[in-house]
C-alpha cells in the first residue's frame, strides 16, 4: 500500500469515526452519547473573536409573543 | 467533522442533556425549516399552542445554522393575509376576484375538469410545476399520482438549480456528490456566495473549514464578501466559467497535476479530452473569461495539488447557455484529480438504505414508454428529461440498488419553456391544466409574457399556496397551504446525500390549511384513484417510509435529530460507477447518443448588439427574501423596502444615471424598475439584477398583478436558443445584453445615499 493509500484509508477511519459520534451525539440519551456530543462541542467550539457566526439578528434570540400573534393573524395593529 | 479532543468524564455526567432551559409553559420541538431551500434543523418553541420563537438546534453538529428568515418565521407565516380557506375564482381569469368555497366542494370540480382535460387531450395535456420548498416536498406524492394519470410533464425551479446539476453529473459519473467540506483542503466557489443569512449552514460550512486552513478560490465577476474572503479571487466575466474550467484543465493535463492512476484506470476518454482542451490554451482562456493567464494557472495548480477539493454544487453554472459543459467540466475536473468519493473529497452517497426514498414513492415505472417519450423537451433538449436519463436505469440499478434514483427532484423533467409554450398554443400538442404549489412559477422561470399568455390560455389552474401570489391570482382554485411548523416532515436531500433527518408538528395548521400529503391523496381521490396514496396519514405514511430502521415515525423522532447511513468511500471499486461503461465517462457515451457533443465546449456570446451595451445578470438571493418569497413580512422587508440593481460608478456615469435614482432595465425580452446602488465591487458594464421582486401591497389581477410586472425580472430573461444551453433548453441568466435607462416617475419614493465604496456586492 503507498503512503498516499495509507494517508486516505486513515481519513477514511477518523471520518467514519466522526460520524459514529455525531450520531450518538444526536440522539444524547446514554453517557456515551453525552460524551461524544461534549467532544464535539469542545472540538467545534470557536474563539468568541473570531467567531464568523456570530450575529446580532441572531443573537437577539428574538420571539414572539403568542398573544400578539393571534392578533396580527387577525390583522389588528400590534 | 470533530477530531477527538481531552475531556472530563464527570463533566458529561452531569451535563446530562445539553439542552437549553426552556420557560415555562414553553414546550420545544425540533423543526427542520423551510423557509429556504437549506433545511436547517433548528428548534421550535411553542406556547399557547403556536410557535413564538425560532432557534437554532442545541445538537452542536447543527450549532448556529439559523438566519433571519428562519427566526422570523412565526411572524411570516401568521401574516393576516395568508389564505386559510379555498378560494374559487369568480371573476374573468386574472381579475383577482375569488369566493371562498370548501375543500370538497373545490375538489370535486377540479377532479371533473382535470377528468375532461384529460379525456379531451390525454394525460400529457396536465402539467405541475412545484418547487418542493416554501409548501415543501410532496415527497414524490406528486409524480406518483401523474404517472398513475400518465402525464410525464411535471417541471421545477430545480431545472435551473441543482436539480439539473444533478442530471448532468450523471453522464460522467452517475451519481451527484456532495462535497465533504469537513476535511477538505481547497474549496471552489464558482460565483456563489453563502452569508450569514444566505445559504447558512454552507456559510458555517465554508467557514470553518479556512478557520483550519483549507484554501478557497472564488470566481466571480464581482468582489462579493466570498471573493474578499479568498484566498485567489478571478474576477472572470459573467458566464464564461466553462471557458475557465477548459483554462484550468488545460493547465493540469499539460503539467501532469492529475491522478494518473485513477485516470488510467477508471476514466473513459481522456485523449479525446486532452485534444479539446487543447483548443483552449491560456491566452485564449485569459481573452474569453478576461483574467489574468497566469492567476488561471495558479488556480488550477492550487486546485489540482492540494487536495482533496471540491467544487460545491453552485447556482451560476446552473443558469447559463454553457451550463452542461459547465457542469459537466466539474465533474472533468474531480474525477481527474482523482477527488472522487474520497474523504475531503465529493462523496457519492447513494440512497439511505433504511429509508424509501422519494424516487421509489414516485412509481415511474409504472408510466409507460410511450407517455415518457412525451415529455416536453424531449427532443430538442433531452439532457434531464426521460429521454435523457433512461440510459441510466441499468447503471443505477447495477449500483445503487433500484433503476430510478430522481436526484435533487431533477432528474425526469419536463422543459419549462417548452412545457409553457405548449401552454399557450405554440408547443408539439396542447397543455390545458396547470397545477402549481407553493411555486410562483409566473417568475421563476424564463421569459414571463410566455408564461402569462400560457397561464391565461388554460382550462385549469390550481395552486396550493400560502398567499396570493402574482400566480395565484391567475387561479381557478388557491387551497391555502400548512407550512412546516404546522406538519411533521421527513427530510432526505432528495437522494443528494444519504442522512435523514425529521421534524415535528409544532402547532396546528390554521384555518383549513393542509398539506401537500393531503393535496394529493384528495386529488388521487377525486380521480377516482384513491388506492394510489393508500395511507390515511402523514404520519402512516412516514411510518411507511421509515420501516427499514426497525422503528416508527414517532419512535425515531423522539430517538434522534438526524439518520446516519454508514459511511463508506471508493465504493466503486467494488461496483462500478453507474454509467453505461462502468467508469467515468470524460467523453459522455449518452451525449453522443443523444446527438450532442460528448466532451465539454464553450460557445462564445452571441453578436454585440449595441443597443444593449451592458450585461446583466439575475437569479442572486437577498439575505431577507427567499425567491420570491418573504416580501410580505414587516422586519425582512425595511431591510429591503425595494429592488435594488447595482452599477459600478463609471457604468453608472455613462448612463446617466446615479446613485439613489429610480432607473430602467431594458432588453429586447422587456424591462423592469428598480432603484440603483452604486458600488465599485461591480465590475464595468455589468447590471446586477435582484430576482423575484413584487410587492404584496400592490393591486392584485392582470393589471399589475402586485408589481410583478413592473419590478419581476423574469421579464427580462430570455429563452430563445441563442440564450438557452443545448442540451437542457435552461436560460441564459449570466450576461444577458441589456441596457439601464433613467425612470422619471414623482410616484415613486426616493432612496438616496452615497456610493458604497467599501461594500462587497452581494
Ligand atoms: S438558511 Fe435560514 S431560511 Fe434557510 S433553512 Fe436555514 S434558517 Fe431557514
Amino acid at each position: 500500500m503507498s503512503s498516499e493509500q495509507k494517508r486516505i484509508r486513515k481519513k477514511e477511519r477518523s471520518t467514519r469515526l466522526a460520524i459514529w459520534m455525531a450520531a450518538r451525539s444526536s440522539r444524547n440519551k446514554t453517557f456515551l452519547d453525552r460524551m461524544c456530543r461534549k467532544m464535539i462541542i469542545k472540538a467545534t467550539a470557536v474563539d468568541p473573536v473570531n467567531d464568523f457566526m456570530r450575529d446580532e439578528f441572531v443573537d437577539n434570540d428574538q420571539g414572539f409573543d403568542p398573544e400578539e400573534l393571534d392578533r396580527y393573524q387577525r390583522g389588528e395593529a400590534v | 467533522m470533530p477530531a477527538p479532543v481531552p475531556f472530563d468524564p464527570q463533566e458529561i455526567v452531569d451535563a446530562k442533556y445539553d439542552e437549553r432551559p426552556t420557560r415555562e409553559g414553553v414546550t420545544t420541538k425540533r423543526l427542520i425549516c423551510a423557509a429556504c431551500d437549506i433545511a436547517c434543523s433548528v428548534v421550535g418553541e411553542v406556547k399557547k399552542g403556536r410557535v413564538t420563537k425560532i432557534r437554532s438546534s442545541d445538537n452542536p453538529i447543527f450549532k448556529d445554522n439559523i438566519c433571519m428568515k428562519g427566526i422570523v418565521a412565526p411572524k411570516g407565516l401568521a401574516h393576516p393575509n395568508r389564505i386559510l380557506h379555498p378560494l374559487r375564482r369568480v371573476g374573468e381569469r386574472g381579475s383577482g376576484e375569488f369566493e371562498r368555497v370548501t375543500w370538497e366542494e373545490a375538489m370535486s370540480d377540479i377532479g371533473s375538469r382535470l377528468k375532461k382535460v384529460v379525456a379531451d387531450h390525454g394525460p400529457e395535456a396536465w402539467a405541475v410545476s412545484t418547487s418542493q420548498w416554501n409548501t415543501s416536498t410532496d415527497h414524490g406524492l406528486g409524480r406518483r399520482v401523474m404517472n398513475h394519470v400518465g402525464s410525464p410533464n411535471w417541471i421545477s425551479g430545480v431545472a435551473l438549480c441543482a436539480g439539473n446539476t444533478a442530471a448532468v453529473n450523471r453522464f460522467t459519473y452517475g451519481w451527484f456528490p456532495f462535497g465533504d467540506f469537513s476535511s477538505t483542503n481547497c474549496i471552489v466557489l464558482m460565483g456563489h456566495n453563502p452569508r450569514r443569512h444566505s445559504w447558512t449552514p454552507l456559510y458555517n460550512s465554508i467557514r470553518s473549514a479556512q478557520a483550519r486552513g483549507a484554501k478557497l478560490i472564488v470566481m466571480d465577476p464581482r468582489r462579493s464578501s466570498s471573493a474578499e474572503r479568498a484566498d485567489i479571487w478571478l474576477p472572470l466575466k459573467a458566464g464564461s466559467d466553462a471557458a475557465m474550467m477548459l483554462g484550468w484543465l488545460k493547465v493540469i493535463i499539460d503539467e501532469e497535476l492529475y491522478d494518473k492512476e485513477f485516470v488510467a484506470d477508471w476514466t473513459l476518454g481522456f485523449d479525446e479530452l486532452k485534444e479539446r482542451v487543447n483548443e483552449y490554451p491560456l491566452d485564449r482562456v485569459a481573452k474569453l473569461t478576461g483574467c489574468d493567464p497566469e492567476m488561471i494557472a495558479e488556480a488550477a495548480r492550487v486546485y489540482a495539488t492540494s487536495g482533496p477539493s471540491i467544487i460545491p454544487w453552485t447556482p451560476i453554472t446552473d443558469m447559463q447557455r454553457n451550463s452542461t459543459s459547465g457542469i459537466r467540466l466539474q465533474t472533468i475536473l474531480r474525477s481527474i484529480c482523482g477527488y472522487v468519493d474520497v474523504p475531503g473529497g465529493e462523496l457519492l452517497q447513494g440512497f439511505n438504505p433504511d429509508i424509501v426514498n422519494e424516487s421509489t414513492i414516485e412509481m415511474h415505472h409504472v408510466l409507460s414508454d410511450e407517455q415518457k417519450m412525451k415529455q416536453l423537451g424531449s427532443k430538442d433538449h433531452p439532457a434531464f428529461t426521460y429521454r435523457g436519463q433512461l440510459a441510466f436505469r441499468e447503471p443505477t440499478k447495477r449500483v445503487y440498488g433500484q433503476e430510478y434514483a430522481n436526484l435533487v427532484t431533477g432528474c425526469h423533467m419536463a422543459t419549462p419553456s417548452e412545457t409553457f409554450r405548449a401552454m399557450a398554443g405554440e408547443g408539439e400538442y396542447p397543455v390545458k391544466a396547470f397545477f402549481f404549489l407553493g411555486n410562483n412559477p409566473l417568475m421563476s422561470y424564463a421569459n414571463m409574457p410566455l408564461i402569462h399568455k400560457a397561464m391565461m390560455n388554460q382550462d385549469l389552474i390550481v395552486s396550493h399556496e400560502q398567499f396570493m401570489t402574482p400566480s395565484a391570482q391567475l387561479a381557478d382554485y388557491i387551497l391555502p397551504a400548512d407550512s412546516w411548523l404546522e406538519r411533521p416532515w421527513i427530510h432526505d436531500m432528495f437522494g443528494w446525500m444519504s442522512t435523514i433527518r425529521f421534524s415535528e408538528k409544532a402547532m396546528d395548521p390554521p384555518g383549513e390549511c393542509k398539506s401537500t400529503f393531503e393535496f394529493w391523496k384528495q386529488i388521487a381521490g377525486a380521480l377516482d384513484m384513491p388506492e394510489t396514496v393508500p395511507w390515511d396519514t402523514i404520519e402512516d405514511f412516514y411510518d411507511y417510509r421509515v420501516a427499514g430502521t426497525g422503528k416508527s415515525f414517532a419512535d425515531l423522532i423522539s430517538d434522534t435529530d438526524v439518520h446516519f447511513k454508514k459511511p463508506a468511500f471508493k465504493t466503486y471499486e467494488k461496483t462500478g460507477f453507474a454509467t453505461p461503461s462502468g467508469k467515468v465517462e470524460l467523453k459522455s457515451s449518452l451525449l453522443e447518443e443523444l446527438g450532442f457533443d460528448p466532451l465539454p465546449y464553450f460557445r462564445e456570446d452571441p453578436p454585440h448588439d449595441k443597443d444593449y451595451p451592458l450585461k446583466m445578470f439575475t437569479g442572486v438571493r437577498e439575505d431577507p427574501f427567499f425567491q420570491t418569497g418573504h416580501r410580505h413580512i414587516p422586519e425582512m422587508r425595511a431591510r429591503c423596502p425595494e429592488p435594488q440593481i447595482f452599477l459600478n460608478e463609471k457604468t453608472a456615469k455613462a448612463a446617466g444615471v446615479s446613485e439613489g435614482d429610480w432607473v430602467t432595465v431594458e432588453n429586447q425580452l422587456g424591462s423592469v424598475k428598480a432603484i440603483l446602488a452604486v458600488k465599485d465591487a461591480m465590475p464595468d458594464d455589468l447590471v446586477r439584477v435582484p430576482h423575484g421582486w413584487w410587492k404584496p401591497e400592490m393591486a392584485q389581477g392582470n393589471g399589475s398583478l402586485s408589481g410583478a410586472w413592473d419590478y419581476s425580472d423574469a421579464q427580462l430573461c430570455r429563452d430563445d436558443p441563442d440564450y438557452l444551453d443545448r442540451e437542457q433548453g435552461i436560460p441564459h441568466l449570466k450576461g444577458i445584453p441589456c441596457r439601464v435607462v433613467p425612470f422619471a416617475s414623482d410616484a415613486l419614493d426616493e432612496v438616496g445615499g452615497k456610493t458604497q465604496h467599501m461594500e462587497p456586492a452581494e
